[in-house]
């Protein structure tokens, strides 16, 4: 088992710190972030609807569309030079090359999402709301699930013509319960609702987590078998 | 065949371009009463139309490919 | 069943239930009357409902198959899956097609988040992912797990996404008429309305068999095509 766990941790701590040398992905993620919400505001007409009213919509858009940024490049540098071919010949279990590229790329997106609510904040003077750590809780099992779903998709897309152009159509219509549950718990957050309301949210968030780590983990291996 | 696909292509869209004119046609104050029926039965009309025509597009679809595939193997 | 046993099969089938549209059709024009309520628009219901059915049996049918295939290898289930797929995006685009034109005759609208609708149209992308994967990869046998691989998340997700856009409806009172036939206390359907339902049913289930089986019949001559065409380079 730790030998097991050794192995994700790994190829976590590669990805992550390739990730912090070349920081390609995070100022990629972190630039769309900021100039989203910059073209949010003038794309919002502030006679016929507060941005604060759309907040918590605006802000899972934003999380999405960055996130596909970022998760379409998972396997690219694996792409080049046929080093996949080498990961997936080590004894690695395939599953545990999962993980880790999904633990990576969850580190990678939560930090955006993170920031992605602070630059929504500055911009459209929202408040932090009932609970910032309930928050942060349902940005985190938000990002699980899409990163689970995007880094098994991304393997399919990186395998095809079309690439990562194939992505959106792939991911979008299994994200919809991490749109709904997401931004449906944000909202009542950013309004001020007692906690007590979005824990059916978390419980539906993190059954979505769930399934789409189990899905991912066992499905990855005929994805990138020979 | 080429003659088919044409009329095919025409029809649909011109069909379309009806309807919508009928949908249209229905805002116009007077023409309410009379033309709320006469929507109903064009959107029934096009409901069925859709159907067979979605239907019978997939058999001839299967149909030519079949056709094709059973030259290559004739050779 | 051998090769030739497929195509009669299926040819039968589907005359069969070509047949059987036109009897549906002339059903619901000159025999069953119109609903009081609704009037004339209701008749659609005779087609939407069955294309609903026969998408979703399409699309299950593919899903099943596909897992199955990841498991067994075996390539005609594979075949049974692209089959099934097609026919499921075919029904589903009359589904989605007369949905909304009843929509919005009977209720004013062409489209209202309804959660069948909603699923109906996801799980139509989601086989349009699989046709795309299936097509844009160079390995074919790659494209084949690669499509199989997505109409499994598909068909294992979508318990979740029902979930979770039945939760969003903010419509306190839907406007998708609640099930008439499948209910607890039995079919509230006039009973001529029924007829004509169910023999509907009955039609399009048939017509979808029948060109699965004549669509199966394509794939594996393809197949065939193929192997011969390996052996030649070989």
């Amino acid at each position: 088992m730790s030998a097991y766990l050794g192995q994700i941790r790994a190829i976590v701590w590669k990805d992550l710190l390739l990730e912090l040398r070349t920081r390609e992905r995070v100022v990629a993620m972190g630039a769309f972030a900021v100039l989203a919400a910059v073209l949010f505001n003038y794309s919002i007409d502030r006679t016929v609807v507060q941005p604060q009213d759309i907040g918590a919509g605006l802000i899972w858009m934003t999380i999405v569309f960055g996130g596909l940024l970022g998760v379409g490049r998972t396997f690219h540098l694996e792409a080049e030079d046929g080093a996949f071919r080498g990961v997936l010949m080590s004894p690695v279990p395939k599953d545990a090359v999962f993980l880790g590229k999904m633990l990576s790329n969850f580190v990678l997106l939560y930090v955006v999402s993170l920031l992605v609510v602070a630059v929504f904040m500055l911009f459209f003077g929202m408040e932090l709301g009932t609970s910032p750590a309930v928050l942060g809780l349902v940005l985190a099992l938000g990002a699980l699930g899409f990163v689970a779903l995007g880094t098994l998709f991304a393997a399919v897309s990186a395998g095809t013509r079309m690439g990562e152009t194939l992505l959106p159509i792939l991911i979008f219509p299994v994200l919809i319960p991490m749109v709904v549950y997401g931004a449906g718990a944000t909202g009542r957050l950013l309004a001020g609702r007692p906690v007590s309301e979005v824990v059916g949210n978390i419980r539906m968030l993190a059954a979505f987590a769930l399934m789409a780590v189990a899905v991912g983990a066992v499905l990855f291996r005929f994805v990138v078998e020979d | 065949m080429k003659a088919m696909k044409k009329l095919r292509i025409v029809a649909l869209p011109l069909l379309v371009l009806l309807f919508a004119a009928t949908d249209l046609g229905a805002q116009l104050p007077g023409n309410q009463m009379a033309t709320q029926s006469l929507r109903a039965y064009w959107h029934v009309f096009i409901a069925y139309a859709v159907a067979i025509v979605m239907v019978l597009g997939w058999v001839v679809s299967i149909a030519r490919r079949l056709a094709r595939v059973e030259a290559q193997l004739g050779e | 069943m051998s090769g030739k046993g497929i195509r009669s099969t299926g040819t039968a089938l589907a005359v069969l239930g070509l047949v059987g549209m036109l009897l549906v059709y002339s059903l619901s024009f000159f025999w069953v009357a119109t609903d009081r309520l609704q009037g004339v628009s209701q008749r659609i219901f005779y087609i939407h409902v069955p294309a609903a059915w026969t998408c979703f049996l399409a699309f299950g049918i593919a899903a099943l198959t596909s897992g199955m295939y990841l498991w067994l290898r075996d390539e005609r289930l594979d075949r049974a899956a692209v089959c099934a797929a097609e026919g499921g995006m075919i029904f589903g685009a009359i589904m989605l097609t007369t949905g909304p034109l009843w929509g919005a005759i009977a209720w004013n609208t062409y489209w209202n988040w309804e959660p069948r609708l909603v699923l109906t149209l996801l799980l139509w992308f989601i086989f349009l992912g699989y046709f795309m994967v299936r097509t844009s990869t160079e390995d074919p046998e790659k494209g084949k797990r690669f499509a199989a691989v997505v109409a499994i998340v598909g068909a294992l997700l979508i318990p979740l996404i029902h979930l979770s856009v039945t939760w969003f409806r903010d419509v306190p009172q839907f406007l998708h008429p609640q099930p008439v036939v499948v209910k607890p206390e039995g079919p509230t359907l006039d009973g001529d309305m029924l007829t004509v339902l169910l023999t509907s049913l009955g039609v399009f289930t048939t017509l979808f068999f029948g060109l699965f089986l004549l669509r199966y019949a394509l794939e594996t001559l393809r197949a065939e095509v193929q192997a011969r065409a390996r052996e030649a380079t070989a």
